[in-house]
């Protein structure tokens, strides 16, 4: 690995002048007020009680009591912690193996139908997890899973099964397949950004692909894998859609259904206070993952790849392997889009028909016609594509500059910052949302109710940007900023000129990422829901828990539909970025 | 010796009394809104424009709109379903300005609303309302019952297989065959235990789970039932039956032994931004009118004593039991939940 001499990645940001210092400044202030509501509510409400009042009552006192009542439970132990180990360990390990597998065939070779492969693959993350859950359950059921009827007709077999989505092994399955658009997305953004020409010497040096892979490429890309595979972790901890809807038939408890139910208990009020003390672990467990991923990434300089010489990304031919590469994208297609977009889309025109040829006449585009004809359904459009995109936008760029202050400057307290905007992933939507009702209705700025109030809401997830942005700007050599600054260059130049440029792809990937979620999230905009902001998220929940199965399947529909135009954007402008 | 009466007379009399009959029954549908009470409130109501009408699902309130405005023209209705409903509302109310007018909710989340003082006090005779039927001291009125039953698709069970009593889902030939609702199965297993016993309700449910493999789910049953996974959808309300049929499987429910029945009320909020709407629409939805047409237009019967509801004269005919949720027996069956909720979680 080349050594970098180590002052020159410091670029202490010296000369960020008077409009650099108030831009930082800023992202640091709106870091501070985006994230403060959420994690001081996250924490106030696991201490207050009693159970039966609302953390934010008059009444209510400082205790002890929700951790208590939590923690003092032996099934927690017994059951419920080694459950949750097993289904975090096997879902994650699976996302990366499939993911990293197809970023590396999209971004590293010559793998034809690159773009079209790239939108197929983040196809999952467009669905919602019930629609996902309620499509697994169609394919593998144990007695009438479409997949278990063809292999017991192949095979001569009676009985239920062979296949059982309702088990721990299926939950993996599942929850492992669910989350490889995101860690894809993640990981395709650092394999663009890797300069080849140390694998280049390295082949050159006459060492094997293999050699070549474990020795040179996957030490380089250390930051670029280790922030997905901690944000893998810490988000599959805290799901809890998978869990609920294949894990609880399998009597499967894992924590992160503890904070549902805690949210709909056994009398009528929620308990956010116990579902706060669960929620306290997933902030523990971000804290030790970021240590340990600052521990592995402490020496930055050896990650840089993109110095002041010019690269070009070159592309590994496959040749012989385009087949199976294809064949592997082909089934992973089949399982994680192709599958739920067709149920999807049946029960949008058919409702709960079995799929049959019979069946087909009586197809019922009424779900449609009334969302077309609907003005209500026109706002939640537009409130939808305001609220996801303001939010992208505005994490996206927040989450950068609190980055290049982390990595790039000496100012006190960054460690923290870093630490703090880190553990937003480790703050559960609801607690997030209870926080923004609670500070927007004491605020006398008339923003509770309208659509600011979920962009501000959505906006505490910087976790995402910060990671991407700090791996990202890692791999860049402070050298190319030292030298804009050296030809003259002011500092708001070099970040427009120089460094934004470079970090494109990862900004790029964080906006769609943080825009996808933003179009699929429920909890936050049912929250803070008025008849203004209303969102197409929320009108499809209402739908699917009203049983209008098939209306609901209609938007759920055009939400996909809605997002495919973005990604193909997204693909077309990072390729437009790799021709010049 | 009397003459007999000539058959114009006879015919005449009939007539007169038939006539009667119908016109005391149009008499007192339209009394109550006719009233100087009510047309006052109704113009203080048309004079506000519109009323913010809150429940936990859609469908259960847009359906009222329409026949409200037939009754009470010039005022809009504004639908807000939201299942955390009472927590914005005490939320809200410590801004002294709380978005919703009327609030339709279970027994147990009016009651968190109401003991926080946030309902207004109605006066539910105006709109004819039993006095029965009216909770905290006229803070809020009855609307319809969750009527616990057993659904299944009509087309893989035959009717004459069907369980009757709760205790026959333990015949070995159900096994394998039963779905539930993780929400509803242990508020099944509270309304049985006031009945049975708590430990006889426990070992029940883990029969059920044990022995006869109930899943357990979160996600809507009807798929379940379309495609054969389960037979029976136990402890879902009576009303799914028509939802389901409508989404494509057709479904019939069973009329059990001994049926719980949850209690849905309605309540005006005291600090609504369109008070005398909200208690304008509570008092309609509350009334004999409202509830024929809540039962009519999304299923959902009031089986309450007086009720004229199909459901009630079926459940009557039937001589099933019929376990009330209300204040006498709501912390009991709340201390019940705690007790089942683990077992039927999982946890």
């Amino acid at each position: 690995m080349v050594a970098i001499p180590s002052e020159s990645t410091s670029a202490r940001g010296a000369d960020v002048g008077i409009a650099g210092g108030g831009l930082l400044a800023g992202a640091v202030l709106a870091t501070i007020y985006l994230i403060s509501a959420p994690l001081f509510m996250l924490l106030a409400s696991a201490f207050r009680g009693p159970r039966d009042m609302l953390p934010f009552e008059p009444g209510t006192q400082w205790t002890f009591a929700n951790l208590a009542s939590i923690y003092a439970d032996k099934t927690l132990y017994s059951a419920v912690i080694p459950n949750t180990l097993v289904f975090t360990a096997g879902s994650v390990t699976l996302t990366f193996t499939i993911a990293f597998t197809l970023a590396w065939l999209v971004e590293r070779t010559d793998m034809p139908l690159r773009t079209t492969v790239f939108t197929v693959v983040l196809f999952p993350l467009l669905v919602p997890g019930i629609i996902l859950g309620i499509a697994w359950i169609l394919l593998l059921a144990p007695r009438t899973g479409l997949l278990n009827l063809a292999i017991r007709a192949t095979f001569g077999l009676g009985g239920d099964g062979p296949l059982n989505i309702f088990s721990m092994g299926g939950l993996i399955f599942a929850q492992g397949i669910a989350l490889v658009p995101f860690v894809f997305l993640l990981l395709t953004a650092a394999l663009r950004s890797m300069n080849p020409v140390l694998e280049e010497a390295s082949n050159t040096s006459g060492a094997s692909p293999a050699v070549t892979f474990f020795r040179v490429t996957l030490p380089i890309l250390r930051p670029g894998i280790l922030a997905p595979l901690i944000l893998a972790t810490l988000v599959t901890l805290e799901q809890f859609e998978m869990p609920l809807i294949l894990g609880l038939p399998a009597r499967v408890s894992v924590f992160a259904t503890r904070i549902y139910f805690e949210l709909n208990p056994d009398t009528d009020l929620p308990a956010y206070g116990r579902a706060a003390a669960v929620a306290l672990p997933f902030l523990a467990a971000g804290m030790l993952l970021l240590w340990f991923y600052n521990r592995m990434t402490r020496r930055a300089d050896r990650f840089v790849t993109i110095t002041g010489k010019g690269y070009r990304p070159t592309r590994i031919e496959i040749g012989r392997w385009k087949l199976p590469a294809l064949a592997f994208v082909t089934l992973y297609a089949a399982f994680a889009a192709i599958l739920p977009a067709l149920v999807l889309v049946w029960a949008s025109l058919f409702g709960y028909q079995s799929p049959s040829w019979a069946a087909l006449s009586q197809v019922n585009p009424t779900g449609y016609v009334n969302m077309v004809y609907s003005a209500r359904f026109w706002m939640a459009v537009r409130n939808t594509f305001l609220v996801a995109g303001g939010s992208a936008v505005l994490v996206t760029i927040i989450g950068a500059l609190l980055s290049w202050t982390i990595l790039r400057t000496r100012w006190p307290g960054r460690g923290v910052l870093d630490f703090v905007s880190f553990l937003s992933i480790g703050i559960p939507s609801v607690i997030a949302g209870l926080a923004c009702m609670m500070l927007y209705l004491s605020l006398p700025i008339g923003l509770y109710g309208t659509v600011w109030v979920l962009i501000l809401a959505y906006s505490y997830r910087l976790a995402v940007t910060t990671r991407l942005s700090k791996a990202a700007l890692t791999q860049i050599h402070g050298e190319l900023e030292e030298a804009s600054h050296v030809a003259g260059g002011s500092w708001l130049t070099t970040i427009r000129r120089v460094v934004l440029p470079l970090l494109a792809p990862s900004l790029l990937a964080s906006f769609v990422l943080l825009f996808i979620i933003g179009f699929r999230e429920f909890t936050l905009p049912v929250l803070l829901q008025s008849r203004e902001n209303e969102v197409l998220s929320v009108i499809m929940w209402k739908l699917f828990i009203g049983n209008q199965t098939s209306q609901a399947a209609a938007v759920g529909t055009t939400i996909v539909v809605l997002i495919i135009p973005v990604i193909f954007l997204m693909r077309r402008l990072l390729l437009g970025r790799e021709a010049t | 010796m009397l003459a007999k009466p000539s058959r114009i007379v006879v015919t005449s009399v009939l007539v007169a009394v038939a006539w009667l009959a119908t016109a005391s029954r149009a008499i007192s549908v339209d009394d109550w809104t006719t009233s100087p009470q009510i047309r006052e409130l109704y113009e203080k109501a048309k004079a506000e424009g519109e009323v913010s009408y809150w429940g936990q699902v859609e469908y259960d309130l847009v359906w009222a709109g329409a026949p409200f405005n037939k009754r009470f023209p010039g005022i809009k209705v504004n639908v807000v379903a939201d299942q955390q409903g009472p927590t914005k509302m005490i939320a809200e109310s410590r801004s002294g300005k709380i978005s919703a007018d009327v609030t339709q909710q279970t027994l147990g989340s009016v009651l968190e609303v109401q003991k926080r003082g946030l309902l207004a006090k109605v006066d539910w005779s105006l709109a004819g309302v039993d006095q029965r039927n009216v909770l905290f001291d006229g803070e809020a009125g009855t609307i319809h019952n969750f009527v616990y039953s057993i659904l299944y698709a009509k087309d893989k069970v035959q009717a004459a297989d069907l369980p009757h009593k709760w205790e026959d889902l333990l015949d070995p030939k159900w096994k394998g065959k039963l779905v539930i609702s993780d929400f509803l199965f242990p508020r099944l297993m509270g309304f049985l235990a006031l009945e049975w016993g708590p430990d006889r309700a426990e070992q029940w449910g883990r029969d059920l789970l044990d022995k006869q493999g109930i899943l357990v789910t979160n996600v809507p049953r009807e798929n379940f039932l379309k495609t054969g996974e389960r037979l029976l959808a136990v402890a879902e309300g009576v009303q799914a039956a028509a939802q389901y049929t409508r989404e494509g499987v057709d479904t019939g429910y069973v009329i059990m032994n001994l049926i719980p029945a949850g209690q849905f009320l309605v309540a005006a909020l005291k600090d609504g931004q369109h008070p005398n709407a909200g208690k304008l629409l509570a008092l309609w939805l509350a009334s004999d009118e409202g509830k024929a047409l809540r039962a009519k237009l999304v299923d959902e019967p009031d089986i309450r004593p007086g009720s004229k509801a199909d459901l009630t004269a079926q459940i009557q005919s039937s001589g099933a039991k019929v376990l009330f949720e209300d204040m006498s027996n709501f912390n009991q069956r709340a201390e019940y939940y705690k007790r089942f909720s683990p077992l039927a979680r999982g946890m």
